[in-house]
């Protein structure tokens, strides 16, 4: 049989760090993934350390998830816990994220699409947006990059969007362009130019690696980070150095 | 080893990427293996069916490595149906494309099943797109035409359980896979339910998606040698009666 070269990992696949990890239960899937299954998955994966959360915090109980993720991922230096806070009751979300910024944790996910899509300008959503950025917690956003970019522009945030589809690459350069902290995984960035015009437009800072483990192929995404046609420093700084920037 | 991609497009998108070109199509082949490519024109999925599959019919006569599906709307069987033939009658067009949303036609609808009536006469194969539970419906639909072979493009999109459950239900359907939103799994799934590997075709959505999004799908899927050949290769030649050279 023809080796296909696809088929087995290059270096150039290699991840340092994956901002979207999930483990836990998650009613709509045919299946759950517990931490030692996601580990297991990302141990054969390239990639080699994650920011990841329980779906509790997401799905059920923010402040009983983030307690969960501190107490999983306390031995296990391949993941680093990300907390979150429910919005649909924003008024629970300060004592959460001081106990959050007391734990060291430094990545606030926001799950807009499980928990109401909110509108960008209702109360709750735009304080917790406001609790968190004062924090200087990293937000980790779903959700559609023209829904929410412009209510989190202005304010000097550090903004990772989980969700940015190629179709909306334009709207997401517009921002970027006047947000320095603005960023993007490139997921969802399947175009066979897209990755790369973000580059060429506004810099490889602005792009980050996010598979969404266990709930997305981990491959389709090494592999379009592999053949992108960028250099070899861009391609370091989305697979980890601009993660490691924002821990620093 | 081969590979064919039944699942693909040529011309430009109204996105913010430059994809327009066989240039393209064939730069990207060449990254990646892929010998022979089925491509649709954007513009007759998008926009005017008969005018893009003219221009893709100008564009095949000089691409040996590309082969044509022929938009049919929906909305218009009778010009579709004669576009068809003019396509067909080139030798360089294998299989007849439908989308559900430029049109806005659900594969339930009317329309649908007289178009499905004619390509059953016809007796080429359909690479349907398909996005939503209604891919359900398909097994039912292909009930009383024997001869139509149905692609089922992405796989029922974020319906995939569905459409693995209708294709495990009728051997009239083929599953491909290409997405943009690579969910896990989707492959063990379908073979779970019932799929055999020799119903499942490998697709990309290129130049819309560049293709190492389909393959490292088939890389995550964990196929044995023999299954790879089906799936990237075999499969299709079967099914389009493709000369391929192993």
């Amino acid at each position: 049989m023809t080796a296909y070269p696809w088929l087995t990992p290059s270096p150039e696949e290699h991840v340092r760090f994956d901002v979207d990890v999930l483990y836990g239960p998650w009613p709509r899937h045919p299946y759950d993934l517990d931490l030692a299954a996601v580990r297991d998955r990302l141990a054969h994966s390239p990639v080699e350390r994650g920011l990841a959360l329980s779906t509790r915090g997401a799905l059920f109980d923010a402040a009983a998830g983030n307690a969960q993720t501190l107490k999983d991922l306390a031995g296990h230096p391949d993941l680093l816990p990300v907390g979150t806070v429910d919005l649909r009751d924003a008024l629970a979300a300060e004592p959460q994220l001081d106990a959050l910024a007391a734990a060291g944790v430094r990545f606030l996910r926001l799950f807009t699409a499980e928990q109401g899509a909110p509108e960008p300008d209702s109360p709750g959503y735009r304080h917790v947006v406001e609790l968190a950025v004062a924090r200087g917690l990293v937000l980790l956003h779903d959700g559609d990059v023209r829904r929410y970019g412009p209510a989190l522009a202005d304010r000097g945030a550090q903004v990772v969007f989980l969700d940015l589809h190629a179709y909306f690459l334009a709207d997401f350069l517009l921002l970027a362009r006047r947000e320095p902290g603005f960023r993007a995984t490139t997921r969802m960035l399947s175009a066979p130019d897209s990755v790369e015009r973000v580059v060429e437009s506004v810099g490889a800072r602005h792009l980050v690696f996010g598979s969404r483990t266990p709930f997305m192929d981990i491959s389709p995404q090494t592999l379009r980070l592999r053949y992108a046609r960028i250099s070899a420093a861009d391609r370091a700084a989305i697979a980890g150095g601009n993660v490691e920037e924002l821990l620093a | 080893m081969p590979i064919i991609d039944v699942h693909a497009h040529w011309g430009p998108w109204p996105f913010h990427m430059d994809v327009a070109g066989a240039r393209l199509n064939l730069e990207l082949m060449d990254r990646y293996g892929i010998d022979l490519q089925v491509v649709s024109a954007s513009e007759a999925v998008t926009y005017d069916a008969v005018g893009g599959n003219a221009a893709l019919r100008e564009v095949l006569a000089g691409e040996p490595r590309l082969r044509g599906y022929a938009v049919v709307n929906p909305n218009r069987i009778e010009e579709s149906a004669a576009d068809l033939r003019r396509c067909l009658d080139t030798g360089r067009f294998v299989g007849a494309k439908i989308h559900t949303t430029y049109p806005g036609r659900a594969i339930g609808s009317p329309q649908m099943r007289e178009a499905f009536a004619m390509l059953d006469e016809a007796g080429v194969p359909l690479l349907l797109h398909t996005w939503g539970t209604d891919v359900a419906l398909l097994p039912g639909l292909l009930a009383d035409l024997p001869r139509l072979r149905i692609i089922v493009g992405h796989a029922g999109g974020d319906a995939w359980q569905e459409a693995a459950h209708a294709a495990a239900d009728c051997d009239q359907l083929y599953l491909e896979h290409c997405r943009t939103v690579a969910d896990a799994g989707r492959v063990a799934y379908a073979r779970k339910a019932g799929v055999p590997v020799e119903r499942l075709l490998f697709g990309t959505d290129s130049t819309l998606v560049d293709p190492c999004v389909a393959l490292g799908v088939v890389r995550d899927a964990d196929f044995t040698p023999a299954e790879l050949e089906r799936v990237l290769w075999r499969n299709a030649a079967e099914l389009f009666g493709l000369p391929v050279s192993e």
